[in-house]
């Protein structure tokens, strides 16, 4: 078991950069992500892990072994691919049984070893179909046990999941989860989709243009963005972009951009340290912030606005209301739990309170150059650059 | 660390192209036999053809006297009939072809997916089938006492047998018979990528059948009629076996000339290349005019 | 109503045009075939059931030799076009090759042009460099016809080619060489048995081509039947007429796969 270590590795394809000098430690037996839109450089390298791809410059090692010029055939690294690529022309039993012909295992050890991958993911009975017999799901369990037949280092699965449908996608990622678990060894997934990379794994890094923007347990990425682009990539949240009015020991005071001379509060532990007169921009998720129609009682280390609810989108599970403050929208998500709230729902154009706690009131080290509610995901705009920006209301 | 990669992408640039230029090179040998027996083989041989037209003929073989005898030949009005009557039969294959096949090719297009396989499987049963074998049984058919005038003697219908065979009508019939799946096959396959509910968008827009087949079946069938015209007309500009078989030898076809200059004696080879010239002449001009054709439709369809 | 009964007619018109082809396509076949057992020495009315002409058949030596050399010219052009046509699918598959042009415009050309050309053009250049005509020459036209077509038809193949397989044998530890013999050759493959399958069929039927480089002596059984057919002497071309056509339905209706084969062949 070792780590692999990717270091300043970068690609381009034609002066295109994919992946622009990108370093990286995956821990042996890690369940690791890649998480980014399309075309951030995911794909190409993990590929360059597998060994179709070799960069420009920079290495990748695992363990203490130079990888970056081994071909594919020679490396301990297997591959899920996106659709799969079962050879049409041999069986189940066949396909699974490639990487040890190749490797002129003994025929007695194969037929073991096929029939014990086939059964650790529930196909032994299929042995004999052809891939064109089978469905997706299925497809992906024989590409799965073709590759961990082999006893890979690492397993890379680009975008497993993407054919599939919701349900069965569901299942599968639970079902990969304790595959992992039963082999032990480091996965390396790549993926568009948040929800999948923040169930899955252990680590994510979240990629865009080439390079890593955050890389870290899901939680922390989650609660703890250090950019703009991971705040907005993985799940929804308020920009805010304001003026420290400012420093005290233990909190940071903002002067909130709504036109109405309301202040945010928020803690200062981090390692940032603004100062009076800069602007700065704050990530607060919607699901962090309560709606009250009557004022809450005061506290310590709450902040309070007073808005009005502008949208209501009924979503199951929560509803999702747009509330205005001043020249600010908010996104707020309110779960349907009678015993927090008030005996009514909220309707639209009535007054509300907003309020939560400093400490869920996140800094970023970043002005945004753009809006970028538009390029990533449109509908509703839940960030508003500062008090230039009026238009947007 | 600037300096680094720069190197480093000069000496990528470089294995790059070395390993370009080594695919190309692998590319050259594996396509060299084919390239070149076209060469020796196809290429060649027209060559040949050129330098022959402008030779004397002798009885059996050619002298090597430059002449210009064969084209003024090849230009005098009975090889200029026969060039019209060639013309003249590979039009109306073509067009009955067409005809024929069109409504052929969209009932098959349209029929459910499991049965669409055996009817097309029914077209090409002849089309594999010996076309020597074809075309004998043809001549069987339709011979004076042949089986057609058997039985439409036998029924009443005629009194005395039709004269069928060794018309100009038994040739175009049987040209028919032998070119038509060359014309179904391409139709059927545009048909059969035709997105039918545009017909139905089109009526319920307020056109008629008529109108809807007009407006949207043939456009967008253009690119197969396009194909199976080809396939039709241009083997059947060069025929030579169905009207040497089926055919009086009254009507000459360019096909048949060309054989009889170069197998009967005495042998005017000089005269067999000019003619085949003037036929490659021909083609050349249909492909370049049906090719034009085909761009401009396209790119009035892309704009 | 009146609009349904216009659909109807479309359709009602294009399954009778469908049954008049196919009535037209088979006729002459299936009066063929009964005739082969008619017992009369020319083309006329049935006078009985007989197997006499089978038995002809079978005692004439020239259809017997006429037959081998068939099937010897198909089965060599057919083995050496399409091993051609294999090498240069393979070659034409790099998209930035320096003689794909060149090439695929030699590759089509010779489709585009009457049989009768390539005859004529072969014949000259058999005389041109005195070659005596015979099997070989036979042998070279074939060849020379059936390259396009088998070129074509696996580079139709080669183009439908998913490369993530090469990909996926190559990370489960396959070396280029062991790729290509296990995953590329074997996929390829359908597309090769349809390629030759053209290429025997179309040898098989060819006429003029062989009529302009074959010598004397050297009969196809296509060159066979048109010398019979002139001389007038039939009956045992109606027998040999039937045992190719069961052949050939042999070929496309029997074995399903062939017949798949065939089709994505067209």
């Amino acid at each position: 078991m070792e780590e692999i270590r990717i270091e300043h590795v970068t690609k381009d394809f034609d002066g295109f950069v994919a992946v622009n000098d990108v370093s990286l430690t995956i821990h042996s037996g890690e369940l690791f992500s890649f998480l980014g839109p399309s075309g951030c450089g995911k794909t190409t390298l993990l590929r360059m892990i597998a060994g179709f791809e070799t960069p420009r410059s920079g290495r990748i090692m695992i363990g203490s072994a130079d990888i970056t010029d081994i071909p594919p055939y020679k490396r301990q690294v297997n591959t899920i691919f996106q659709n799969y690529s079962l050879f049409p022309h041999m069986s189940v039993y066949d396909n699974v049984a490639f990487g040890l012909r190749i490797r002129k295992t003994p025929k007695a050890e194969i037929k073991d070893r096929v029939e014990e991958m086939l059964s650790l993911v529930k196909m032994a009975d299929q042995a004999s179909k052809y891939p064109d017999q089978i469905s997706g799901g299925q497809k992906q369990r024989i590409a799965i046990a073709r590759a961990l037949i082999n006893k890979p280092k690492v397993l890379l699965l680009d975008e497993p999941l993407a054919a599939l449908d919701l349900k069965l996608r569901q299942h599968m990622l639970i079902e990969l989860m304790n595959i992992h678990d039963a082999v032990g060894i480091t996965f390396i997934y790549v993926t568009h989709d948040q929800g999948e990379a923040m169930s899955i794994s252990d680590r994510v890094a979240v990629m865009n243009h080439g390079k890593i923007i955050q890389a870290g347990p899901p939680d922390d990425i989650y609660e703890r963005p250090k950019s703009i682009f991971s705040a907005y990539f993985i799940g929804e949240t308020n920009l805010i972009t304001g003026e420290v009015t400012a420093i005290e020991d233990d909190y940071i005071q903002l002067k909130c951009p709504d036109g109405t001379g309301n202040f945010l509060e928020l803690d200062s532990t981090y390692n940032i340290k603004p100062e009076v007169g800069k602007e700065l921009t704050v990530s607060l998720r919607p699901e962090k912030i309560a709606l009250s129609r009557s004022k809450p009682r005061m506290q310590d280390d709450i902040n309070m606005l007073k808005g009005t609810i502008e949208d209501i989108l009924y979503l199951g599970t929560h509803t999702q209301y747009i509330v205005r403050v001043g020249l600010l929208k908010f996104r707020v998500f309110s779960q349907h739990k009678r015993v927090y709230f008030d005996d009514k729902a909220l309707d639209w154009e009535e007054s509300v309170w907003l309020f939560w706690h400093d400490s869920d009131t996140w800094l970023i080290d970043e002005i945004p150059e753009h809006d970028i509610s538009d390029s990533a995901e449109g509908g509703v705009s839940h960030y508003q650059r500062s008090v230039k920006r009026p238009a947007q209301i | 660390m600037s300096k680094e990669p720069r190197t480093d992408w000069q000496r990528q640039q470089k294995q790059l192209s070395k390993q370009q230029k080594s695919r190309n090179l692998a590319s050259w040998a594996l396509t060299a036999p084919a390239l070149l027996w076209l060469i020796v083989f196809f290429l060649v041989p027209y060559l040949i053809v050129v330098i022959y037209s402008f030779l004397t003929p002798d009885i059996y073989d050619v002298k090597f006297e430059f002449s210009m005898d064969a084209y003024r030949q090849a230009f005098n009005p009975d090889y200029l009939r026969t060039l019209f009557q060639s013309f003249k039969l590979a039009t109306f294959t073509t067009l009955l072809c067409l005809l024929l096949g069109f409504p052929v090719a969209y009932f098959i297009a349209r029929a459910k997916d499991k049965t669409k396989n055996t009817l097309l499987v029914f077209i090409i049963i002849p089309f594999w089938t010996n076309l020597i074998i074809r075309i004998f049984s043809w001549r069987i058919f339709l011979a004076y006492n042949g089986v057609l005038n058997d039985v439409l003697m036998n029924i009443g219908l005629i009194s005395q047998p039709l004269e069928i065979m060794r018309t100009d009508m038994a040739v175009i019939l049987v040209m028919v018979y032998v070119y038509l799946p060359y014309m179904i096959l391409p139709l059927y396959s545009v048909l059969e990528k035709l997105d039918f509910t545009l017909l139905q968008a089109a009526m319920d827009l307020g056109a008629s059948e008529v109108k809807a087949f007009f407006s949207i079946t043939l456009p967008l069938s253009i690119e197969g009629i396009f194909a199976g015209s080809l396939l039709v007309f241009i083997p059947a500009l060069g025929a030579y076996l169905i009207p040497q078989l089926v055919g009086n030898q009254r009507t000459l076809y360019l096909g048949q000339v060309i054989t009889y200059k170069i197998k009967n004696i005495p042998r005017n080879w000089p005269m067999a290349s000019a003619l085949s010239l003037t036929l490659l002449f021909f083609v050349a001009i249909m492909l370049i005019l049906l090719f034009t054709l085909y761009r401009h439709r396209r790119n009035r369809g892309h704009a | 109503m009146k609009r349904m009964s216009i659909a109807r007619f479309y359709k009602g018109m294009n399954l009778t045009a469908f049954s008049l082809v196919m009535v037209f396509l088979y006729i002459p076949i299936l009066i063929l075939v009964i005739f082969s057992f008619n017992d009369a020495k020319i083309i006329t009315g049935w006078r009985g059931f007989t197997l006499k002409y089978y038995e002809q058949l079978w005692h004439n030596d020239a259809i017997k030799d006429a037959f081998r050399n068939t099937m010897l010219i198909a089965g060599l052009s057919t083995l050496i076009s399409t091993v051609f046509g294999i090498l240069t699918a393979l070659g034409m598959e790099n998209k930035n090759f320096s003689g794909r042009r060149l090439i695929s415009g030699l590759i089509y050309v010779p489709l585009v042009i009457p049989d009768i050309l390539m005859g004529v053009s072969l014949a000259l250049l058999f005389n041109f460099t005195r070659v005596n005509t015979g099997m070989i020459t036979v042998l070279i036209a074939h060849i020379t016809f059936c390259i396009s077509y088998t070129v074509i038809v696996i580079q139709s193949r080669l183009e439908g080619f998913d490369y993530s397989l090469v990909e996926a044998a190559m990370d489960l530890g396959a070396k280029p060489a062991v790729i290509f013999w296990k995953v590329k050759f074997p996929l390829m493959l359908p597309g090769i048995i349809a390629a030759a399958l053209l290429a025997f069929t179309l040898s098989i039927d060819d006429f003029i081509i062989t009529f302009f480089t074959s010598g004397r002596g050297f009969d196809t059984l296509p060159i066979y039947v048109e010398g019979t057919i002139r001389r007038g002497t039939i009956t045992t071309i109606n027998s040999l007429s039937t045992i190719m056509i069961g052949f050939t339905l042999f070929l496309v209706v029997i074995t399903k796969r062939i017949r798949k084969v065939l089709i994505s062949s067209m």
